[in-house]
């Protein structure tokens, strides 16, 4: 049959290859290469591949996302991601002068209520939200692998190209499609509902006039937003979003600390909150964190002695607390080099905090000169804390990881022979050193995670004020400066939401805009980034000045 | 075979020179078409790149470089080698992972062509860039030999990008810049924009021709 296919001249020549039965063959054949080529997967599998593509830059093959950008530096896997600039919530990011597109499916994507959407930023020139043609699939796929908009125009040069193939870019539509695609829970037509936790065994002065601040300060807040007199406060007012009234509710919370996450839930399902904010606890917080996270519920800053040490997306706080002392103290001690102490004794309460606390200083002294000796205390009477002051030197240093509570017994207890340095800790003290008396006030440091002199009065002279107006008490200052500053700064981040009233982007805002807010606190500096969920990191070491004031002995230790 | 014949008779020796004249021209014409269409592959800065030539003061403040050292961030700056300089810092997600490809670049290229430099990147993010944090991502980028990183406190940082006009109040507002001086005393390069590790060497190669010069 070949010969004859090929010889020339005649037209009556069949071409072996268009042959009907090699035809049948050719197409069973093609179909059946097509068939297991591109395995369709279900809509949830898609979405979870999608979400593999935009929060690790893994593809569905298991191999890293590659992309390429300036046609020269190559960034691969979790580099790659486009969570990395996009954020978890899609909403994006602004950056010096990049702004960072917000890709949630409802900006990208046609929307069946076509309801207008506005995003700002008050760090932007102008508002950020640019109108364009809603983007498809198809048109998303060429942006990706092109590097050019819905327009044609080229993407920002910080824009990598993708080379993804067609399942790939289905995969990453249809995440995008549901992310951020519901407002988060907690946000009502026209409530906005937020939580407080108190732990047993608190300072009830202290839990109640946390909870009096933030009830004024949403009073304060509901009421402005009422008395619309038509003239606009601020450009922000210019565009359309619903107005909420926020309501606070109390999560009082009762017995042993591993029945908290039940209560917690229990709470929670009652009436879903959009966010936690403060909080109180003497004692361990861990259970609130692992709750925060398993409900994906951001709960910002605590007052808490001693957080988690590791947290994850949701839980944001001051410092880490004792934790962060104990580090400060061990850089302090081993900068003193010879001069250092040749004992240290830590004397603590067997609880959370306590525990926690000289766990992270023997840690921390671990390797250098210092010997580290624990000491319990160990009932309430000065007795206890005699026989924990015995038999120091005055080549010891002591540190007291007490509260207010157990130093009132160190005069009584106290030898006359004070030992030749005692710390105590800033965050446990409370700033009360009355107990101080004269023959020890020049042996006393404080490790002190606060503020000192006229930047502290000035950081804290706003809240003074306002406690004032609404005739509240000061019970202590550095912890009430604590729920103003987390009141005024939720107060600015959601007005700037606007109505995008999704909890990771809210997460997203604090870690970018942190270190902008006006700081209204006891601390010098408050700062978070992505990655970041503790936003002081230092402390002093003060001593008393003649004047009784507590003065920096040097500079800021970031340990 | 039909086909071929088919068309043979029906072309012309008049009709077949254009065709031939048109196919000779699409061809030589491929390698122009496709540069446009595969976008900047710049051998030098971009025009959207902002150029200019400044003399910074550099401070002589205390700062600790990622391997714990400690010393004074003005001479560190004054060894003898041309500089290249930015600023970053850890947990930025979109400027500085693109900085710090490049900078991980530039270095790889320098090296295979010979030339000297000191690369710095310092944090403008200190408290939390600790020098075992920036050892970290060094690694990450595989920053070689002469590339170091800088943190120390928020004071010394702070002086430091106010010198070279870079602080904008919060690290997020901070943008793409790139600075490189080719000796001591010489003024300093300021690169805004986002630039290529080519052009990168492209510049650094203008500034050393103009530094042999004088």
């Amino acid at each position: 049959m070949p010969k004859a296919a090929f010889s020339s001249g005649t037209r009556r020549e069949s071409s072996w290859l268009l042959s009907s039965r090699w035809l049948l063959c050719l197409g069973l054949a093609s179909l059946a290469l097509m068939a297991s080529a591109e395995q369709p997967f279900t809509g949830s599998e898609e979405v979870e591949l999608g979400k593999r593509i935009y929060m690790e830059g893994i593809l569905p093959s298991g191999e890293p996302l590659i992309g390429k950008r300036l046609n020269a530096v190559d960034v691969e896997g979790a580099s790659a991601a486009c969570e990395t600039c996009h954020r978890r919530s899609g909403m994006g990011s602004l950056e010096g002068n990049i702004v960072v597109t917000p890709i949630a499916g409802r900006f990208l994507f046609a929307t069946e209520d076509n309801r207008p959407l506005a995003l700002v930023d008050p760090r932007a020139a102008k508002n950020l939200t640019r109108a364009h043609a809603p983007y498809t699939e198809a048109s998303l796929g060429k942006s990706l692998r092109e590097g050019v908009n819905i327009n044609g125009s080229p993407l920002s040069p910080l824009m990598p190209k993708y080379a993804l193939s067609d399942v790939e870019i289905k995969a990453v539509t249809a995440y995008l499609r549901q992310l951020s695609a519901e407002l988060s829970p907690g946000v009502g037509a026209d409530t906005l509902h937020f939580a407080t936790i108190v732990t047993p065994g608190v300072d009830p002065k202290q839990s109640e006039v946390m909870v009096k601040m933030i009830r004024s300060a949403f009073a304060q807040r509901n009421a402005s937003q009422q008395t619309y007199s038509g003239r606009m406060r601020s450009p922000l007012d210019l565009i359309p979003r619903t107005l909420r009234n926020w309501e606070l509710t109390v999560w009082e919370l009762q017995g042993a600390p591993d029945t908290w996450g039940a209560q917690l839930v229990e709470k929670y399902s009652k009436e879903p909150v959009f966010a936690v904010i403060s909080g109180l606890s003497t004692t361990t917080w861990a259970p609130v964190d692992a709750f925060c996270q398993q409900e994906k519920l951001p709960c910002l800053f605590p007052s808490v002695a001693l957080p988690p040490a590791q947290t994850d997306f949701y839980s944001l706080y001051y410092s880490r607390g004792v934790a962060l002392e104990a580090d400060v103290l061990a850089r302090h001690l081993r900068d003193q080099g010879k001069k250092a102490p040749h004992r240290l004794v830590q004397i603590y309460r067997d609880d959370e905090v306590g525990r926690g606390a000289a766990n992270a200083l023997t840690n921390a002294l671990q390797g250098s000169d210092v010997k580290v000796e624990n000491r319990v205390l160990h009932g309430q009477e000065p007795a206890g804390l005699k026989e924990a002051l015995k038999g120091l030197s005055s080549k010891d240093a002591v540190m007291l990881w007490l509260r207010p509570a157990d130093l009132s017994a160190v005069n009584k207890a106290a030898q006359k022979q004070p030992p030749a340095v005692v710390y105590l800790s800033g965050f446990l003290a409370e700033d009360n050193y009355d107990f101080v008396s004269k023959s020890w006030k020049s042996h006393v440091k404080v490790v002190y995670p606060y503020e000192l002199g006229d930047k502290r009065q000035k950081n804290v002279a706003t809240m003074n004020e306002w406690l004032k107006t609404w005739q509240l008490p000061l019970v202590n200052e550095a912890f009430q400066a604590e729920v103003f500053f987390n009141v005024l700064f939720l107060t600015d981040l959601s007005s700037q939401m606007l109505d995008n009233f999704y909890r990771d982007y809210m997460v997203e805002r604090a870690e970018d805009m942190l270190g902008t807010g006006s700081n209204v606190s006891a601390y010098p500096h408050l700062s978070l980034a992505r990655e970041q969920r503790f936003a002081s990191k230092g402390a002093y070491i003060a001593h008393f000045a003649p004047d009784g004031k507590l003065v920096a002995d040097s500079g800021w230790i970031v340990p | 075979m039909y086909y071929f014949n088919k068309t043979k008779q029906l072309m012309s020796r008049w009709a077949t020179l254009p065709l031939v004249i048109f196919c000779v021209v699409f061809c030589s014409s491929y390698p122009l078409r496709a540069v446009a269409l595969n976008d900047s592959g710049q051998k030098t800065a971009a025009p959207d790149v902002i150029r200019t030539v400044v003399n910074y003061e550099v401070p002589d403040v205390g700062m600790v470089r990622q391997d714990g050292k400690k010393l004074v961030f003005g001479k560190e700056l004054d060894d003898g080698r041309p500089v290249i300089l930015n600023f970053v810092f850890v947990s930025c997600s979109a400027i500085c992972p693109m900085l710090s490809h490049v900078f991980s670049k530039v270095e790889t290229k320098l090296g295979k062509e010979g030339k000297k430099a000191h690369l710095i990147s310092v944090s403008i993010d200190p408290e939390s860039d600790t020098p075992a944090i920036l050892t970290e991502y060094a690694k990450k980028f595989a920053a070689g030999s002469e590339w170091d990183f800088y943190t120390g406190t928020r004071e010394a940082s702070i002086a430091i990008q106010k010198a070279f006009n870079v602080y904008r109040g919060d690290k997020m507002n901070h943008t793409s810049v790139i600075f490189m001086r080719a000796a001591a005393g010489k003024p300093w390069l300021r690169l805004e924009g986002f630039i290529s590790p080519d052009a990168v060497i492209g510049e650094y190669d203008n500034i050393m021709k103009q530094n042999n010069a004088d």
